[in-house]
């Protein structure tokens, strides 16, 4: 059953997907990841959205599990964590393992009424 | 500002390996809803063999979702091939109980001694981040093709 899904680390995977489901957010960690190191300064300058915002986006972005932070003096810089995807990787390979038991139990089922 | 660089794409599921029947007694358990019941596990409701028809299989709930996923057969040839989409899930959710609009296919194939069965269940969009994966190992681009190699790997057992 799709159990199996449930059972993996939701409250991570959900705090990625939704994370991710936002545009503007995406573009926010996008614009991090492809960049070494960044501040808020300059994530606003780029992004088109208010530098309140960009902060709101960061902070879920960090909760996800998604960027770090570095302060440095008055300064925080940002940087991509790409191991928080990782969930999501977890999320496919479990319907992964579904079809993989189902085939399973469809060779015990064959063996039954197909001897 | 690269925007182009994360996109969504589209993954796949493949499962594909030999079974010592002939193609009609698969065909058998992949269209009968009663025999569907006893390996997948889950009995359809409305369930016919033909093409256009709508059916709906019933599993855990999650937030708003109720737990139905809807299905139409999509391509029904018999002992060759049985197409139908798998949608289900509620904005509501993230991880299980999200939103899936997927198809699942199954297509045999007679082999010696019996019969080759791959399924291919399509359709789930994840995000993706080249520039992020690049240089990280176990990333995005190593996993996908261990997926695939994983199913090459069950091909023959």
């Amino acid at each position: 059953m799709l159990i199996h899904a449930a059972m993996i680390q939701t409250s991570s995977i959900d705090e990625v997907m939704r994370a991710l489901a936002d545009p503007t957010r995406r573009a926010v960690f996008e614009r991090i990841a492809s960049s070494d190191e960044i501040n808020v300064a300059e994530l606003t300058r780029t992004s088109g959205v208010t530098q309140g915002a960009v902060s709101q986006h960061l902070k879920s972005l960090k909760r996800a599990g998604l960027v770090v932070e570095r302060p440095q003096g008055r300064n925080v810089f940002y940087r991509a964590k790409p191991e928080g995807l990782a969930p999501l990787f977890d999320w496919l390979s479990h319907y992964d393992a579904f079809w993989r038991e189902r085939f399973a139990n469809l060779r015990t089922l064959l063996k039954e009424i197909d001897p | 500002m690269n925007t182009a660089a994360l996109q969504t794409r589209a993954q796949e599921i493949v499962v594909d390996e030999a079974f010592p029947h002939a193609p009609e007694a698969i065909w058998r358990t992949l269209t009968s809803g009663e025999l569907m019941g006893r390996w997948l596990g889950m009995e359809p409701s409305g369930f016919e063999p033909v093409a256009g028809n709508r059916f709906t299989y019933r599993t855990t709930s999650a937030g708003e979702w109720d737990g139905t996923i809807q299905c139409e057969a999509l391509d029904v040839i018999p002992n060759e091939r049985f197409a139908y989409s798998w949608k289900g899930g509620h904005e509501g959710n993230a991880g299980y109980g999200a939103p899936l609009d997927t198809v699942v296919t199954f297509t045999l194939e007679k082999v010696e001694g019996g019969t080759r069965l791959r399924l291919v269940h399509s359709g789930f969009v994840l995000p993706r981040n080249d520039t992020a994966y690049r240089n990280m190992s176990g990333g995005w681009n190593k996993v996908v093709p261990r997926i695939g190699a994983m199913t090459g790997e069950h091909a023959s057992s």
